[in-house]
């Protein structure tokens, strides 16, 4: 059973996640979301992105520092940080967009982010952050659906930027925004999966 | 100058001007999500007044040295529109007036935001009066507690506002321009919705103690009209959608 819920609202105790607060011993919403009684957690229905370990971002490079030391742009509160050290071969340069996992968080708050891999041509849209998991889909079926259909190379970042490549890309930009829209409704994967099948051809 | 000397008879017959009975709210109606550039947006009518509010943030404080490492910092701008009201009221930009309910909005939200979360960051409220007709620091604060919902912002509660002041002996609730420019006294208050911690609490002129309490009393029960009115228009975003689906649905 899910319910929406806003800042406040009474919720069953021993939710842990970040929606939500404790007062008294007694749980309550600090944001607007829904409430999953399931899962015990505050699903959010805005807000930014809040790094995770092992998260995919997508960013922009926006200065080069020394010994291959890079700020990265997340779309977010807080910066980026790529050090490939000095011995790597490869290097960037500002405005330059790279797909990158976020690797830890350190001390500064500054999200630390390894693997990188540069992102040439295509385009970059930004998404609602808290609509990302439902653009991948359970096991990135959303996500592989809408890639095979219209035949792009696609990117998606949690921290909510999608970077599309090649095909159709016009198709998967209205997909992916009309994911964002109806996000919080049932049966959105066949409903996409209808709208790319006859919109494709 | 208002004064009592000139004051028009403001209550008839045991009614307002307007109509209203004493603890009677204006008309509201907040809309969530208008702005599409905000990180989240409410617009507010409550009568005449019309408030619209747009939130942004967390994000990097400029000039850095504004920063805290600890928590957020709420930035918060009230302005009234050159075109708001029949007075001299925001035709020359920021003034003392201003200055000082935005400070008051900012810490009322102090109060409820959770701070914590954003060490380094700021969250900036801007509030604009677009027309004004009494109680706009209050139509203003309950707006912006939707706007910062809509943001995604984890805070503690929603929190609404309205002001309750007396004519004679009467205790009225929610005063337009006239009754606020006449009245013997005018309190405007915030309290949060949950357990009405009162966040707010300005008064201009006396209330004897039975008066306050009676007054308090008008305003807490008017919280839970608002407090509805507040959580209609942040659900509503979503219902929006819901029936744009169906119709879709319809014509395909």
């Amino acid at each position: 059973m899910k319910s929406i819920v806003i800042p406040g609202d009474r919720i069953n105790d021993g939710v842990s996640s970040n929606g939500a607060y404790v007062e008294d011993g007694k749980n309550y919403a600090s944001v607007m979301g829904f409430y999953d009684e399931g899962g015990k957690r505050v699903v959010p229905l805005e807000g930014m992105w809040l790094p995770k370990i092992e998260d995919t971002v997508v960013g922009v490079v926006v200065n080069a520092g020394r010994n291959n030391s890079y700020t990265i742009d997340l779309n977010t509160f807080r910066t980026g940080v790529l050090l490939l050290g000095k011995y790597s071969r490869s290097t960037l340069k500002a405005g330059e967009m790279i797909e990158a996992i976020v690797d830890r968080i350190n001390g500064k708050k500054e999200v630390i982010l390894s693997r990188p891999r540069e992102l040439r041509g295509g385009i970059a849209i930004k998404v609602k952050p808290t609509k990302i998991p439902r653009v991948l889909g359970k096991a990135n079926t959303m996500a592989n659906q809408i890639a095979e259909l219209t035949k792009c190379d696609m990117v998606i970042g949690s921290n909510g930027i999608v970077w599309i490549r090649g095909g159709d890309t016009a198709l998967a930009i209205e997909a992916i925004r009309r994911i964002e829209r109806e996000a919080h409704l049932s049966g959105l994967t066949e409903r996409i999966k209808e709208m790319l099948s006859v919109k494709g051809k | 100058m208002a004064s009592k000397a000139n004051r028009p008879k403001l209550i008839v017959d045991g009614k307002r001007l307007d109509g209203r009975a004493f603890d009677d709210l204006r008309p509201l109606k907040i809309i969530a999500g208008v702005l599409k550039n905000a990180n989240g947006s409410a617009y507010l009518e409550q009568g005449n007044n019309k408030v619209l509010v747009g939130v942004y943030g967390p994000r990097e404080v400029i000039p850095k040295r504004d920063s805290d490492p600890t928590k957020a910092v709420i930035r918060c701008r009230y302005q009234m529109a050159p075109f708001s009201s029949i007075e001299g009221h925001g035709r020359t930009g920021p003034n003392r007036r201003a200055t000082e309910i935005s400070k008051v909005i900012k810490e009322a939200f102090e109060g409820v935001v959770l701070l914590e979360e954003f060490p380094n960051n700021e969250i900036d409220v801007y509030i604009e009066i677009l027309q004004s007709d009494g109680g706009t620091r209050a139509a203003g604060l309950t707006a912006a507690s939707v706007a910062l919902a809509n943001a995604g912002i984890p805070m503690k509660d929603l929190v609404y506002a309205v002001s309750a002041g007396k004519v004679d002996d009467d205790v009225i609730l929610d005063l337009n321009m006239i009754e606020d420019n006449y009245s013997d006294a005018d309190m405007p208050t915030a309290m949060t919705h949950r357990n009405n911690d009162i966040l707010l609490l300005q008064m201009d002129g006396e209330f004897t103690k039975e008066q306050f309490a009676k007054a308090l009393g008008m305003i807490t029960e008017a919280g839970k009209k608002i407090s509805a009115v507040q959580r209609q228009a942040l659900t509503d975003v979503y219902e929006r959608e819901e029936k744009r689906t169906k119709t879709d649905e319809v014509t395909l």
